[in-house]
């Protein structure tokens, strides 16, 4: 029998300071998040400068609860694991300085991890993901719909051509007035309305690749002209109808894949997945086509570090360890990460 | 007893280790890289040059600002870090505070930055207050003032001065970034 392995794993790319110990990257030992979003709401969005402050100021403390919650000693912890990109990079940099600090301190290795592979992974805690799969990630930085061959060999299918989903809901809210995160405000307000307005399908093209800008744009013109005319617009409705649009074209293009790969695995991830409209929509898609559907929990689709504990674990089992000369990376394109981790 | 001295606030980072308050090594970096790619081989190298475990340190005195914003984080993430899982004492002084053993009765001491100056008050042989002021204001202000410039900083006695300073708690060991950021509500369109 293989010895067990936990990781410690941080994530610091946006604005929550997360720490988890994940053992064999899946279950989910300790995990502890301090969130920012209070603060950045006064800003309407996450102010990065204030995003790389806060997490300095509560590193210390996030580890200091992660490693109460955890039943086992340091000495039981296999490695250490990091989120270096994507993100914000003045955030991401205190993660990884931590994370090199504990790596020296108790001589562990150090694991570099990929927040968007997180994201899948994360897929990982309740369930076993089952080979090959279809991956739809959709976040605040980004939509791709992906193949997993194995554990180790990815092909994207698609990506956005221009803005990622999750940003598309956080512009559209602001324009109609809601505080910031965007997203889970437009799915409040739209389970109050009727899909009325009648928006342009984003995309008409048969391949996998996302457009939103044109959806984003045609809805920001709609609600000006509106004011313009003094006509009162519906906000309810329009969330409702921007949100049937956004994530049915998600839809459409997973189902293009079911068609066309014939693959009888789904997984969602990234903060997106949260939506309960498109949970509840996929699953009804998945039922059609006899796929099995699998969305992590709640907890495990926002930023977390205990998706990076998952994600960090084939990684170990590789040996693909990294040394001291780690930088964080402000975007990091997903093919080539997955070309490098073959 | 040794003291791990960590400065990150600059173009240069700056690492060295104190046996007894006496400067046994310092090592600077010389090429002009992201300290985050620098900074913790810089200290491995330190270590081994030195002799030395990381668990042989005894405490940590960390330079926790003004400077690069970024540049401070790092070394005062670092430096947190490794006293809170240490369990070793922790005290943090200012860049301006460098330089405070080589001013003789001046009332100002200057830091020049990429686009304006930090100013730090003296008093008895202290800082007492900071101030940071754009470059377009400096000149006016500085005018009929007694002022001095850090220039050199003397590494010798640097320990025995910052030994004088509280201990502090780890998780309160911040950056002191004395210039304030704009934050407008809405730039974006």
């Amino acid at each position: 029998m293989n010895k067990d392995v936990n990781i410690l794993a941080i994530e610091t790319s946006c604005d929550e300071t997360s720490m988890a110990i994940v053992k064999n990257g899946k279950e989910v030992k300790s995990l502890t998040i301090a969130t920012q979003i209070k603060t950045h709401a006064n800003f309407g969005g996450v102010v990065p400068e204030i995003a790389s402050r806060m997490h300095t100021e509560s590193i210390t403390l996030v580890l200091e609860e992660t490693l109460k919650k955890f039943s086992g000693k340091m000495e039981d912890i296999d490695a250490i694991a990091v989120t270096y990109a994507p993100g914000l990079l003045g955030s991401l940099l205190v993660g990884i300085e931590c994370a090199k600090t504990l790596s020296l301190v108790y001589n562990k290795p150090l694991i570099a991890v990929n927040h968007t592979m997180g994201h899948i992974y994360a897929n990982n805690i309740e369930h076993d993901i089952t080979y090959p799969t279809l991956a739809l990630v959709v976040s605040g930085g980004h939509t791709d719909l992906l193949i997993l061959k194995s554990e180790s060999e990815m092909e994207i299918l698609g990506s956005t051509i221009d803005d990622s989903i999750g940003e598309v809901f956080d512009k559209v809210a602001r324009v109609l007035g809601m505080p910031y995160p965007g997203g889970p405000n437009i799915e409040k307000e739209a389970l109050k309305g009727q899909n009325t307005y009648q928006l342009p399908t984003p995309m008409k093209e048969e391949n996998f690749n996302f457009s939103f800008s044109g959806l984003k744009s045609y809805v920001i013109n709609l609600v000006h002209n509106e004011k313009q005319r003094n006509h009162e617009i519906r906000i309810s409705d329009l969330a409702n109808s921007f949100q049937t649009t956004a994530i049915d074209e998600l839809l459409r293009k997973v189902e293009l894949a079911f068609k066309k790969t014939g693959i009888k695995n789904m997984i969602l991830a990234g903060g997106v997945s949260a939506n309960k409209y498109l949970r509840e929509e996929m699953q009804k898609l998945c039922d059609k086509y006899q796929v099995t559907f699998h969305v992590p929990n709640i907890l495990y689709c926002t930023d977390n570090a205990a998706m990076i504990g998952c994600a960090a674990y084939p990684l170990f089992r590789a040996k693909k360890f990294s040394d001291f000369t780690l930088n964080a990376k402000s975007s990091e394109n997903i093919k080539k990460y997955i070309e490098e981790n073959k | 007893m040794n003291t791990l001295f960590i400065d990150t606030h600059g173009e240069v980072v700056v690492l060295a280790i104190y046996t007894d308050e006496k400067l046994m090594k310092k090592k600077e970096s010389k090429e002009r890289k992201d300290h985050s790619t620098i900074c913790m081989p810089l200290l491995v190298e330190l270590l081994t040059e030195s002799k030395l475990d990381i668990k042989d340190i005894n405490d940590i005195v960390v330079v926790n600002g003004p400077g690069s914003f970024t540049g401070v984080r790092i070394g005062v993430t670092i430096a947190k870090t490794l006293a809170f899982t240490l369990n070793i004492p922790i005290r943090m002084i200012t860049s301006l505070e460098l330089y405070l053993d080589t001013i003789q009765n001046q009332e100002y001491l200057v830091l020049n930055e990429k686009n304006g100056y930090y100013i730090g008050k003296i008093e008895n042989k202290q800082i007492i207050e900071y101030e940071y002021i754009k470059t377009s204001e400096f000149d006016s202000w500085a005018l009929n003032k007694n002022i001095v410039f850090g220039d050199k900083i003397n590494y010798e006695n640097l320990i025995v001065f910052a030994h004088q300073k509280e201990e502090t708690n780890p998780h309160v060991v911040n950056p002191f970034y004395v210039k304030k950021i704009e934050v407008e509500n809405d730039k974006r369109s």
